[in-house]
C-alpha cells in the first residue's frame, strides 16, 4: 500500500465530544447538533451520511470553524477550529464549486496561494502540481465556464489542495453531477487520497458513494441531527469499481441502509 | 437667426478646426470631472466596501440613505455648496466660491453616492459568493475586502464611468457654485445654457456635439464593461 503504510500510531485529528450546536430561530431553537462524539484519526477517509437536516454538513463546518458549536468540545489538530483555520490547516471543497469566472482555472487555483504570499515561482509549481493530481493538466488557461461541471469540481479539488493541508473537507462535492461522472471521480478522488495520504471528510447523499470512498462511515438523523452509527469499513484500502459487487460491500450498503432507517423510526 | 443646417456647419468646422475658446471650455470641463470623480471615487469606495462587508448599527440605514442620495438634484446640491461657500456661510472664509474647486466640491457631492451605491452592490454580490471560500483560506472579514475590491475591479470601473457621466453632463450645480466666469469657471453644460440664450448657436452646438461624444463613448464603455461581466455570469451560472 502507498503513502498510508506508516502508521505506527493512530493519531487523531479531529476529535468531537459531546458536541451541540442549537440554532436560535423564529420558530424555537433548532438542534442541529446533539451529543456528538466522534474521532477522525489521520489518514482516514469519513463519510457523513444521512437524509437532509440531520447536521452532516454542519458538523463539517464546525470542524471548518465555519460554524460555532453551542456546547461540547472540539479540536482539530489539538487546536480550536478556528485556530486551525487560521493556521490554513485544511481545505474545503463546497457544494458549488465556486470558481470566480474572470480567472482563468490556473488563476482560480493561484487565489489561495496569493493570499499566503507564496512566490511566484512557487505559485506556477504548485498550481501544474495539483492540476496534475485531479487529472487537469494542460487546462490552466481555460476559462471555468470553458470546463464541464465534472472538470470544474476537479479544479475546485485543486484549489482546496493547492496549499497542502493535511485536511481536506468535502460538503457532497459530485451532488449535483450525473453517476457516470460521479463514479469516474470517485476513483479519481481514491487514487488521490491513496497518493496523498491527506485526511478526508466527506459529505454525501449516496449510500454507494458513501461505502466505496470510506474506511469510516457515519450514519447520522435529523431532529436532533445525531450520530446512529458509525460503521469501520472491512473493505481494503485498494478498491477497483467493480468491488461494488462483493459481498464486504452489499453488507455494509446494507448496515448504513438500516441505520438511515432506524434513525428516521421515530418520526 | 440662421437657418439650422449653416449653424450646424459652423459648428463642425469649430470642432474640427480646434477653436481656441472651445477647447479651453471642453478641457475645464474634463478637468473639473475627473478630479471629481477622482475624489468621490476615494471616498465612495471604501464607504462602499465598509457598507457591504461591515456589521454595524445603522448599516441598513445608511445603505438607504446612500442608495437615495444617488438621485440628488444638482440644484439642490448646488444651492446647499453655495450656501456653505458664500461669504456668510459657514466655509466662506476659504473664498471658494465662483472657482473650479466650487465646482468640484459640488460634483463630488453628487457622484460619491453613485460610486458608494454602485461599489457596495459589487462587493456585496462577490462578499456573499465567496465569504465562506476566503474564510476557509483562514482570511479574517476585514482581510477579504482587497481580494473583493480587485476581483469586482470591472464591476467598480463601471461604478467609476457612471459617476463620470453624471458629473460631465450636469449643469444645475456648477452653474450656481461656479457662477459661468468666462475663462475660469465655464464649463460645456453651462457654457451651452448661456450660448443659446446669446444666439451663439455655433459655439452652443459645437460643444453639444463634444459633450454628447464624451457621454456617447462612456456610456459605451460602461455597456461594454457590463455586457462582458454579465456574460460572465452568465456562464457562470
Amino acid at each position: 500500500m502507498n503513502g498510508t503504510g506508516q502508521q505506527p500510531e493512530l493519531s487523531s485529528v479531529v476529535s468531537a465530544k459531546g458536541l451541540d450546536l442549537t440554532f436560535q430561530t423564529n420558530d424555537g431553537p433548532v438542534h442541529a447538533l446533539k451529543d456528538v462524539n466522534l474521532e477522525i484519526n489521520k489518514g482516514d477517509f469519513v463519510s457523513f451520511i444521512g437524509p437532509s437536516g440531520c447536521g452532516k454538513t454542519t458538523f463539517l463546518r464546525c470542524i471548518a470553524a465555519l460554524e460555532t458549536p453551542t456546547g461540547g468540545s472540539l479540536t482539530v489538530n489539538g487546536m480550536t477550529p478556528d485556530e486551525a483555520r487560521r493556521k490554513r490547516a485544511y481545505g474545503y471543497v463546497f457544494q458549488a464549486a465556486g470558481l470566480y469566472p474572470w480567472r482563468t482555472i490556473a488563476k482560480n487555483i493561484k487565489l489561495p496561494l496569493e493570499i499566503m504570499g507564496f512566490s511566484r515561482q512557487e505559485q506556477e509549481e504548485r498550481v501544474r502540481k495539483v492540476l496534475e493530481l485531479v487529472d487537469l493538466a494542460g487546462f490552466g488557461g481555460k476559462f471555468p465556464w470553458q470546463l464541464s461541471g465534472g472538470m470544474q469540481q476537479r479544479a475546485s479539488i485543486a484549489r482546496a489542495l493547492a496549499f497542502d493541508a493535511d485536511i481536506l473537507l468535502m460538503d457532497e462535492p459530485f451532488g449535483a453531477l450525473d453517476e457516470i461522472v460521479r463514479d469516474h471521480l470517485n476513483e479519481q478522488l481514491l487514487a488521490l487520497w491513496a497518493r496523498t495520504g491527506k485526511t478526508i471528510g466527506f459529505v454525501t447523499h449516496s449510500i454507494p458513494e458513501a461505502v466505496y470512498l470510506s474506511t469510516k462511515i457515519v450514519v447520522m438523523s435529523p431532529r436532533p441531527g445525531r450520530i446512529t452509527d458509525v460503521i469501520e469499513s472491512p473493505l481494503p484500502r485498494e478498491r477497483p469499481l467493480d468491488i461494488r459487487d462483493s459481498k464486504e460491500f452489499i453488507e455494509v450498503a446494507h448496515r448504513v441502509r438500516e441505520g438511515l432507517r432506524a434513525g428516521h423510526a421515530d418520526d | 437667426m440662421q437657418n439650422f443646417a449653416q449653424e450646424m456647419q459652423a459648428a463642425f468646422a469649430l470642432v474640427l478646426a480646434g477653436d481656441s475658446e472651445l477647447l479651453g471650455i471642453v478641457g475645464l470641463s474634463l478637468r473639473v470631472s475627473l478630479f471629481a470623480v477622482l475624489c468621490a471615487a476615494l471616498i465612495g469606495m471604501p464607504l462602499g466596501a465598509a457598507l457591504a462587508v461591515g456589521r454595524f448599527p445603522g448599516r441598513r440605514a445608511m445603505v438607504v440613505l446612500v442608495n437615495a442620495l444617488m438621485g440628488l438634484p444638482p440644484v439642490v446640491v448646488g444651492l446647499i455648496v453655495y450656501l456653505m461657500l458664500s461669504r456668510s456661510g459657514p466655509l466662506g472664509v476659504l473664498q471658494l466660491l465662483y472657482t473650479p474647486t466650487a465646482m468640484i466640491i459640488a460634483q463630488v457631492v453628487l457622484v460619491t453616492p453613485i460610486i458608494a451605491a454602485l461599489t457596495r452592490q459589487v462587493v456585496e454580490m462577490l462578499d456573499a459568493e465567496y465569504a465562506e471560500q476566503m474564510r476557509s483560506l483562514g482570511l479574517s472579514r476585514l482581510a477579504t475586502v482587497p481580494v473583493l475590491l480587485w476581483d469586482g475591479r470591472v464591476a467598480l470601473l463601471t461604478a467609476l464611468l457612471a459617476g463620470f457621466g453624471r458629473a460631465i453632463a450636469e449643469v444645475g450645480a456648477v452653474i450656481i457654485v461656479g457662477g459661468n466666469i468666462n475663462h475660469v469657471t465655464r464649463v460645456m453644460t453651462t457654457a451651452i445654457a448661456l450660448e443659446t440664450s446669446k444666439g451663439n448657436l455655433a459655439l452652443a452646438l459645437a460643444l453639444g456635439a463634444v459633450l454628447i461624444g464624451i457621454a456617447v463613448a462612456v456610456n459605451a464603455l460602461v455597456s461594454l464593461l457590463g455586457a462582458r461581466s454579465r456574460a460572465e455570469a452568465l456562464a457562470h451560472a
